[in-house]
């Protein structure tokens, strides 16, 4: 009877000892499974960095072929990433450290350029067999030299340049300043962190500012949607608009327009005029005016990471508030490429092209593993409206407050912006394209602070037009 | 030759196939090319193995044909990934598992006679405290254990040793007081309390316990040796009391300790918040997570993981270098061997005619599950990080050796029911 009870007490202990075994296996299968994604990106882990030195790392290229990244194995046999352009693609490109992480196009094709697509990594020892020791090269859209030239433009002051090409949506160039040099991150991380001015910031994607006049185009467009105003009429500016019993809105320098009509009104950006068909158009019309240009809708494109515009609300706005709205100032902020893609609404016909970075990833050998191909994102307006403003806004450079972007045998078209904000000195703002009659690039230039758009951003962009379209 | 034979040969037939091909895999990985050095010492090994075999199955051929194999299987996976991770302890380690499965053979010679031993029951009790003992007062701390004894040029850990004496005295003494222990005398409360004398060897372990736990810092084998003798005294006597209260006393221990002893904090609180000082204290546990999730399931193949990253990864945390470069697959495998080996322990435990025969079994089935389980859930953080090692597996005489004797145990003790039955 004793005999039995023991061995009664062993079968439980057994079972026990097996339950608890059972728990294990269940605790080993969930870090070795369900935590482990985690446990591999950890910025904890080496192995992610000694995985890294033992593949060369792809090159990022621009379209004609000129390196922006690259790696090269140093004396201790370590790759070490190197950036030829310095400071100039500092944001766009971004940079790849085992430290600081990535940013930019390193981060977004990371696993392109590292060549360790996730897939692979789940087949084991059998991945082995396939071994790379390259990443991709990612090709992009961008043009090293018109990017060189718009980076050089912008001088010494900070700000932001687009280009792109209405047809595609293809960037060419994109530069934001104050940059950092990519090569030196380590060493200046320290300074970077404690500079005020926000270097690591991408100002063409994630700035966010006041539009100022350069907005009057589109608000242009829907007064002509509405049919509520045609060509011919013409409004009179007495240099300052009497809005409401405590608000009156001024010229800048408080200069009197005259008799205008749209088109004059948009050489000489009268704002009077444009306060008064924003208030012709009410608030409603006017929230309706962004969506359609696509400001509340994300890029679905992962190239950029992207500053969501701030829009007022809608719903509150006196009418001293939508006058504001109507010359693009008040509480309204967006972004420089936000601007580039409501501009080549006007450059192309009334459709905005997805705009995009990439436009191919090669291995190392050349074949081609994935390429871009243009899509359209929004249809905005009529191929009529959009011919109308296209013709507004080339005299707006032949005659108007863009006179400075006038280049001899080219039709530019353009709009200029001085957007008052909260800090001092109003922001320079200039939108444009060339050759209006079938234009092949947008240019979207706003200089911080610097003052009146005709006098700052339009020589600039002249630069930037001149140098591409010679 | 009988069937249990030809089944035991074939089974250490597959167990030496693990071996050749893993050696080879590193060799060519590593090296380029096979080794015949290497491969000479391999196939001395091997072949040691197969004379041991034949002469055990010439003499007790009826003996349990699986205990060798399985401990083969795991001696091939830990040489494997000593060749791997320090090639130079390779030849050391393979000696070990010559002496090893030489020992194995002469403890089978001496357990048939398990009878006489458990005459000299005191004797053995005595033995295993003094080498408790001896590791608590003269230990000398090698890699973080204070557990080494070293007598000129040769150290070993006895705690491992002890563990094989203990078990024997348990039995033998549990078995002759059983029914005296059974007679609950005293109440307390809802717990029924057989008198001071027949739990004294239980209250004797957890003083030893807890010397260990305080003096060695050696948090796993304190629980071990602990839970070896509250298991064993349960399966004696079949009063879950013992239990409740044996696990009281040792976390009130283990809560005290905590709250006046520096190292033990520490140790605890690197097990509830690691990633409080990931580069330092804990340093050796974090490294061990991410080799183990770096494996996934199918692991990165050998040689082509980063187990080298966590220290000390030959001794204890061999078991997360296999989680790494042999993945999921690799790591339950491992668990599944050892699960085998003590399955075969309680098999063979609950065929044992004699009472203390079975509680010997049962008792290094016991040893070898809350072994394996408390090394395996130290290096995954499922409980608090502790300085035992995975029989069979990780780089040591004193482990392998034991390891072999409890084999050898289990061995005859299956011989013995067979013999008899």
């Amino acid at each position: 009877m004793h005999n039995n009870d023991i061995k009664k007490n062993i079968s439980k202990v057994a079972v026990f000892l097996f339950s608890l075994i059972f728990i294990l296996i269940l605790y080993i299968t969930y870090i070795q499974v369900v935590n482990s994604d985690e446990l591999v990106n950890n910025p904890l882990n080496k192995r992610t960095a000694e995985y890294s030195n033992k593949i060369q790392r792809g090159s990022i290229i621009d379209r004609n072929g000129n390196k922006l990244a690259y790696s090269e194995k140093n004396d201790k046999g370590h790759f070490s990433r190197i950036y030829p352009l310095n400071e100039k693609f500092a944001h766009v490109v971004g940079y790849e450290n085992a430290k600081l992480g990535n940013t930019g196009v390193e981060a977004v094709y990371n696993s392109y350029l590292s060549g360790t697509d996730n897939i692979s990594s789940k087949f084991g020892a059998i991945q082995k067999l396939i071994k790379k020791n390259n990443g991709y090269d990612v090709i992009l859209t961008l043009d090293s030299k018109l990017q060189q030239v718009a980076y050089d433009a912008l001088g010494n002051r900070n700000g932001a340049i687009v280009v792109l090409n209405p047809k595609n949506g293809a960037i060419l160039a994109m530069v934001s300043k104050p940059s950092f040099n990519p090569n030196l991150i380590n060493e200046s991380w320290a300074d970077i962190q404690s500079n005020s001015s926000a270097l690591l910031l991408n100002r063409a994607t994630q700035g966010l500012y006041p539009p100022g006049s350069i907005l009057k185009t589109m608000i242009l467009d829907a007064t002509l949607r509405e049919n509520k105003v045609t060509l011919k009429d013409t409004f009179d500016c007495p240099g300052y608009l009497k809005v409401s019993n405590d608000y009156t809105l001024f010229e800048s320098d408080k200069v009197a327009h005259g008799k205008v009509n749209l088109q004059e009104a948009l050489t000489v950006s009268c704002n009077t005029t444009f306060a008064t068909l924003a208030l012709k158009l009410g608030s409603a019309k006017i929230e309706d005016t962004f969506k359609r240009f696509g400001f509340d809708k994300k890029l679905e494109n992962e190239d950029f990471i992207e500053s969501a515009t701030v829009f007022p609300n809608f719903n509150e706005l006196t009418d001293g508030d939508l006058c504001q709205v109507g010359i693009g100032q008040g509480s309204l902020l967006i972004t420089p490429l936000r601007m580039a893609l409501m501009t080549s609404v006007f450059a192309n016909k009334g459709v905005i092209m997805k705009p995009h970075l990439l436009s191919e990833i090669r291995t190392f050998d050349g074949s081609i593993v994935k390429k871009y191909s243009n899509e359209k994102w929004l249809e905005v307006t009529s191929k009529e409206n959009s011919e109308i403003i296209s013709g507004f806004m080339e005299s707006v450079i032949e005659n108007g407050t863009g006179r400075n972007a006038k280049i001899p045998g080219l039709r530019v078209a353009g709009k200029t912006g001085t957007a008052e904000n909260a800090q001092e000195g109003s922001h320079a703002w200039f939108i444009g394209f060339a050759p209006a009659e079938d234009p092949e690039l947008v240019v979207v230039v706003i200089v911080e602070n610097g003052g009146s758009g005709g006098k700052i951003a339009a020589p600039i962009a002249k630069n930037i037009i001149r140098s591409a379209l010679k | 030759m009988n069937s249990l034979a030809k089944k035991e040969e074939v089974l250490i037939m597959i167990a030496c196939l693990i071996f050749l091909v893993g050696i080879s895999i590193v060799q060519l990985q590593n090296l380029g090319k096979v080794n015949f050095t290497v491969l000479l010492q391999e196939i001395g090994l091997i072949v040691s193995y197969f004379i041991v075999h034949k002469i055990l199955r010439r003499y007790y051929p009826n003996g349990d044909p699986y205990l060798l194999p399985l401990s083969i299987s795991l001696i091939s996976i830990g040489l494997t990934m000593i060749y791997r991770l320090k090639p130079i302890l390779f030849l050391q380690q393979l000696k070990w598992a010559f002496v090893g499965i030489l020992v194995f053979a002469f403890s089978i010679y001496f357990f048939r006679k398990l009878n006489i031993f458990a005459n000299y029951k005191y004797i053995i009790g005595l033995i295993g405290v003094l080498l408790l003992l001896s590791s608590i007062i003269f230990g000398t701390d090698i890699g973080g254990h204070r557990s080494w004894i070293i007598i000129g040029s040769f150290r070993f850990q006895p705690s491992e040793f002890a563990k094989v004496f203990i078990v024997i005295f348990l039995a033998a003494y549990l078995i002759e007081h059983k029914v005296v222990l059974g007679l609950h005398n005293d109440k307390l409360g809802p717990f029924a309390m057989p008198s001071f004398r027949f739990i004294a060897p239980l209250v004797a372990i957890w003083g030893l316990a807890m010397m260990m736990f305080l003096l060695q810092r050696d948090l796993g084998s304190a629980l071990l040796f602990f839970y070896i003798a509250v298991l064993m005294t349960y399966i004696a006597n079949n009063n879950l009391s013992y239990i409740c209260i044996a696990s009281l006393f040792f976390f009130i221990g283990s809560f005290v300790s905590y709250l006046f002893f520096d190292h033990v904090k520490v140790r605890i609180d690197i097990w509830r918040n690691p990633w409080a000082d990931p580069n330092g204290q804990a340093y050796q546990i974090i490294q061990s997570l991410f080799a183990m999730g770096s494996g996934k399931i199918l692991g990165t193949g050998i040689t082509y993981g980063h187990p080298e990253f966590i220290p000390e990864v030959h001794t204890d945390f061999i078991f997360s270098a296999i989680a790494e470069e042999l993945g999921l697959l690799g790591s339950i495998a491992i668990v599944l061997i050892y699960m085998l080996i003590i399955y075969r322990g309680f098999k063979i435990s609950l065929m044992c005619k004699n009472e203390i025969d079975a509680l010997i079994a049962a008792g290094i089935s016991v040893s070898i599950a809350l072994q394996i389980f408390t090394i395996i859930a130290g290096v995954t953080k499922f409980l608090p990080l502790t300085g035992i090692t995975l029989p069979f597996l990780s780089y040591g005489g004193s482990s392998m050796i034991t390891s072999f004797i409890m084999m050898g145990l289990l061995f005859a003790l299956s011989e013995k029911r067979n013999n008899i039955a």
